[in-house]
């Protein structure tokens, strides 16, 4: 920078025409040797940057994963219970079990099916009222190539079984929907726990 | 102890909105391949926000709690990374505070210079160890400054909020600390 012909112009303004693309002042800017000067450092500073954190990350992870192993260990993560699931032919000894525990389950039914992988899950209705109807509803990311139809089917009628068996809800509905889509696997070999 | 949870092989190319969708309905192995995909970049960013990799580590640890605790709350899964970064923004702001009020010496900027990691050697010369330089020889508040809006990519209302200053406070933190690193990376040059 030079103090004798200094046009004025505050790095700010630069930054910010830099960031944005914009500026009232952009004619002066574009036609300024000094500032297209500055322009020039900041984009220099920047790329230098993204570079010093590209090499932060890489010796990181280059470092291994025993650190994130441990603070991992030590989480101790609780449970999220959600609401409670009264087990009617219990009722005199009003046990329960956990709304988690029934969305863990249909989780787990999802990943035993080829392509299936569950996202969110919702039991919408009154669960805690012993008989009342609930739906249960699932965002599920799809393995490309299985085909949807089927694989809604299947994965309806398996939540469905395992829901009937394991738990005593008055399941009204299985609603599926398809939120994602995931690239084929690498090979055309089922590593991806058995077809449908 | 590891865990291992079988569906975690399942999980490795599942999209951040998906895994942030099942942690946020409890399930442990989701939210865990999310710490590993984004754990280097939360730990190297925590080093360039404190003073030392110990207090860095602690900030990312105490970052997944609170990460763990309220994923169930967030909205938009896709954006999990941009997410993550600002709780350890956070998290980080919080530490440097509650180390000021315990009676420390404020933060040396001399000490930063020794937060990146063990490569430092074997870049000396390059521009990102002219830029480590530089930056450790900003002020503290300077730097934060800096490193939120370079590296968390936040707005200047945003680093106002986390730092608890004013937009035009910060504006004019990110401008100083602007022009000593253009300067001093041109210098390099």
């Amino acid at each position: 920078m030079n103090p004798i012909r200094d046009c004025g112009r505050r790095i700010e303004d630069l930054s910010d025409y830099l960031e944005t693309g914009f500026s009232a002042d952009a004619a002066h800017i574009e036609h300024c040797p000094q500032c297209q000067a500055r322009l020039a450092g900041l984009r220099s500073l920047h790329t230098a940057a993204l570079n010093l954190m590209d090499d932060d990350v890489a010796s990181l992870s280059g470092e291994g994963t025993g650190w994130l192993d441990g603070m991992l260990a030590n989480l101790r993560l609780e449970t999220r219970a959600g609401r409670s699931i009264p087990l009617a032919s219990n009722t005199a000894d009003l046990l329960t079990e956990t709304e988690g525990a029934v969305i863990a389950l249909v989780r787990n039914v999802g990943d035993s099916l080829g392509g299936v992988l569950i996202g969110r899950c919702r039991l919408d209705g009154e669960v805690t009222v012993p008989g009342a109807p609930v739906e249960v509803n699932v965002n599920v990311s799809a393995r490309y190539g299985y085909p949807l139809p089927v694989m809604a089917e299947d994965l309806r009628a398996a939540i469905l079984t395992e829901l009937l068996v394991e738990t005593e809800l008055n399941v009204a509905a299985v609603n599926v929907a398809f939120t994602d889509m995931r690239e084929p696997l690498a090979e055309p070999g089922r590593t991806d726990g058995g077809g449908l | 102890m590891t865990r291992s949870n079988p569906p975690a092989g399942r999980l490795a190319d599942a999209p951040d909105a998906l895994l942030a969708e099942r942690a946020g309905d409890g399930d442990v192995a989701a939210f865990e391949t999310l710490a590993r995909r984004h754990g280097p970049l939360m730990r190297a960013y925590s080093r360039r926000l404190m003073s030392s990799p110990a207090e860095a580590d602690d900030v990312v640890q105490e970052s997944l709690i609170t990460a763990w605790k309220e994923i169930g709350d967030l909205r938009d899964g896709a954006a999990v990374k941009a997410w993550l970064m600002r709780i350890v923004a956070h998290r980080a702001v919080d530490a440097g505070r509650r180390r000021k009020s315990h009676g420390n010496i404020a933060d040396h900027p001399e000490a930063i210079d020794k937060a990146p990691g063990p490569e430092q050697s074997a870049v000396a010369g390059s521009a990102s160890q002219a830029l480590r330089r530089a930056l450790a020889g900003l002020p503290d508040e300077q730097r934060r400054c800096w490193v939120l809006k370079e590296y968390g990519g936040q707005s200047y209302e945003e680093i106002a909020q986390t730092l608890g200053i004013s937009a035009t406070s910060v504006r004019g933190r990110l401008a100083r600390a602007r022009t000593t690193l253009v300067t001093e990376m041109e210098e390099w040059r």
